[in-house]
């Protein structure tokens, strides 16, 4: 009896809370999606991207908003767990209504939820880099702001190319995109008369990797790419300076970021080149980041948050309407073409209120997507390691 | 907001067949196994690659993929014959993480981490999303209604209480004259395969599966499942799989109505409700919220003090 009041009780009060919330979900704000990493592998950085969004929709509201209507984010933590991540998106398109989903960070979670975002008409803005991603059947509702492994792939090789290295060992974590990317780079590397000897792919979070590296230097290479995750890099890093190895090495700079720096001696990091996606620091829309979240150099994700929400608001003005189909046919008539150069979604919004055209061009870079909703080019920034500290080489 | 409720309602469902799983196992037989995601991982797994790679109909993938995990959690078994409690739990979960592994690693057969897409669903194509939830709720609930009455006959059949006695002390089973291990076998195979089963339904609702998705969170919301119902009932399994589902969802709810927290500081919030609820329940109803039944069905309470003569109508 006691269980039957309990279980009853609990039931009435979950209903009688979710009440409240129902009501309100009529009229008011327009409300827009964010579905990033708050617990779990992408903790770190799910919460920096929330607060990116967050600062341009608090810009946008005091200028007045879009369409007439205040924007509120609907946030929800995909918990970097797909089965979790798609109760999560179930729930944003279910109950909320929203026509956007912002924000997934892992490829297998952006691939669990895509299929709820394509069935509900609702547009998917991610920074996963699997290539498989934007091949999925989803009639343009993916919108993804991380260059394709293909790009990096390529771009990559083609730095290796210009430091004259000839013989190159690939040494990667399994990921969705290690042997994609060591396809591609042994195309590019072939092409310009250098070539990888060694290609070994390893498992995650190992204590050592001395009989990893031991096969590689076997093959007595002149650069090292280090395709690997921040815990496993640190071991690889370690293993290398132990066994001697001096020449190249070259990692991504997920990896190889201000933690890892700190926690290693200068002797073992110092000549490491470390790589990522350049958000476009000449770029106003950058300086405009640095501002706003009053950070004197935000990375990667923050500026790729940033464009999301800019390219759908500047599309809600645009298109005149608010559904997931209108966005996605309109973002792009906003992002490329022949319109104003902006760098906001404020000054766009002022300018598409008149009438205007425009051309957003944002702070991870210049936000053109092709039809599979990838963007056509991006910039990389080459770093130097010295001490803890990043020497940038140059940004191409 | 009736397609939200229809999909957690069809995750609910799946969460209950993997508790009535686990329950064959653990609840019954007092095999301890925390590699339930392995067994999932194998009946999703097969029954995707039956689907899309030769073609075959959804029911002969599902089939498939329970007949798999059957397989798989036999041979589990007979690796582990000799272990119990904690040292069964630590190989089991080894277990789980070798399948995630090989399913991360074999590209040629699983894909790799890029997982499987495009896993068909019944009339997927032809429904709206609301019918295809609505339909793939009726059939979930269908199959979990056989599952339970399947799991109940073994619970109350004299191969359910030789589980029982195999629960309470092996070396009794082993003097009364029965070998121990083959129930056991037993026992891990028929769990195994229905969590396979789950592991099918849940690759058919949602089209795609990856290594990613098969991780030890999942086992513990299911073993949560069986604590909270209580372990050793089926219908405490039910009960409990409905629980978590609706803790986990309704925070989503309740914790915005906190004023001054964070959306980050919310997603923290929700996991310390989940375990502070489970701690509390342990505390105040240790067998879980319907605690299994001290005695066999058969068996009229009031007869308890005459001994276990059995029911006369």
């Amino acid at each position: 009896m006691k269980r039957r009041t309990f279980l009853s009780g609990a039931a009435g009060l979950a209903v009688g809370l979710a009440l409240p919330y129902l009501a309100r979900a009529q009229g008011g704000p327009l409300k827009l999606g964010v579905l990033t990493p708050l617990t779990g592998a992408g903790a770190q950085d799910g919460p920096r991207m929330l607060k990116a969004m967050q600062a341009v929709v608090d810009e946008v509201n005091k200028a007045g908003g879009v369409l007439g209507r205040q924007i509120a984010l609907i946030v929800e933590d995909d918990q970097t767990n797909p089965e979790a991540a798609v109760r999560a998106a179930q729930k944003l398109v279910g109950v909320d209504g929203v026509p956007v989903i912002m924000g997934t960070w892992a490829s297998a979670v952006t691939s669990a939820v895509a299929p709820v975002c394509w069935d509900s008409k609702t547009c998917l803005m991610t920074v996963s880099g699997a290539d498989s991603i934007t091949q999925l059947p989803h009639q343009g509702y993916i919108f993804r702001t991380q260059p394709t492994t293909t790009l990096q792939a390529t771009k990559h090789a083609e730095y290796i190319v210009s430091t004259g290295a000839k013989k190159v060992a690939y040494l990667a974590v399994q990921t969705p995109f290690a042997v994609t990317m060591k396809d591609i780079m042994t195309a590019v590397l072939e092409k310009n008369g250098s070539s990888i000897v060694r290609g070994v792919v390893y498992e995650p979070a190992k204590a050592s990797y001395r009989s990893e590296i031991d096969s590689v230097l076997a093959a007595k290479p002149d650069m090292i790419y280090l395709n690997s995750y921040s815990p496993d890099l640190t071991v690889l890093l370690k293993d290398l300076f132990r066994a001697g190895y001096t020449g190249g090495r070259f990692t991504q700079s997920y990896a190889y970021n201000a933690k890892t720096a700190e926690s290693l001696p200068a002797e073992v990091t110092d000549g490491l080149v470390a790589v990522q996606p350049s958000s476009d620091v000449d770029s106003n829309a950058y300086a405009l980041l640095q501002k706003r979240l009053g950070v004197a150099s935000p990375d990667s994700y923050e500026a790729q948050a940033t464009d999301w929400v800019s390219l759908t608001l500047l599309a809600i003005e645009k298109s005149k309407k608010t559904s997931g189909a209108d966005i996605r046919d309109a973002v792009r008539s906003i992002s490329q073409g022949s319109g104003a150069r902006v760098a906001s979604a404020v000054e766009g919004l002022k300018l598409l209120r008149e009438g205007k055209d425009v051309n957003y061009d944002g702070a991870s870079g210049n936000c053109d997507f092709n039809e599979k909703g990838d963007i056509i080019d991006c910039r990389f920034r080459y770093s130097l390691a010295k001490g803890a500290k990043f020497e940038l080489i140059k940004i191409v | 907001m009736v397609i939200y409720l229809l999909s957690i309602s069809v995750v609910a469902t799946i969460y209950a067949v993997m508790a009535l799983g686990l329950n064959v196992m653990w609840g019954t037989a007092g095999l301890v196994n925390l590699g339930l995601v392995g067994s999932a991982a194998v009946g999703a797994y097969t029954s995707a690659l039956v689907t899309t790679r030769m073609g075959l109909p959804i029911p002969v993938g599902l089939l498939a993929g329970v007949l798999a995990a059957v397989l798989i959690g036999a041979l589990l078994s007979l690796v582990t014959t000799r272990l119990k409690d904690n040292y069964l739990a630590i190989v089991t979960l080894g277990f789980a993480e070798t399948i995630r592994i090989v399913a991360s690693n074999e590209i040629w057969l699983t894909n790799g981490t890029d997982g499987i897409s495009g896993i068909p669903g019944p009339l997927r194509a032809v429904l709206t999303p609301l019918q295809f939830n609505a339909l793939y709720l009726a059939i979930v609930v269908c199959l979990l209604g056989l599952v339970y009455v399947v799991c109940q006959r073994i619970l109350y059949s004299p191969f359910g209480r030789v589980l029982h006695a195999i629960r309470d002390d092996d070396v009794v089973v082993g003097v009364a004259g029965k070998n121990g291990r083959v129930f056991k076998v037993q026992a891990f195979a028929i769990g195994s395969g229905i969590v396979g089963l789950a592991g099918g339904l849940y690759a058919h609702y949602t089209s795609f599966i990856a290594p990613d998705l098969f991780v030890p969170l999942i086992t513990l919301y299911v073993k949560l499942s069986l604590l909270l119902g209580g372990v050793g009932n089926n219908r405490g399994a039910v009960v409990g799989a409905a629980i978590v589902i609706v803790v986990l969802e309704s925070t989503r709810f309740l914790v915005p109505l906190i004023p001054y927290i964070s959306p980050t500081q919310g997603a923290a919030m929700r996991e310390i409700i989940l375990s502070a609820g489970l701690l509390i329940v342990l505390r105040f109803r240790l067998k879980g919220l319907v605690p299994e039944a001290h005695d066999h069905l058969t068996v009229r309470p009031q007869q308890n003090t005459a001994g276990l003569r059995p029911a006369t109508t």
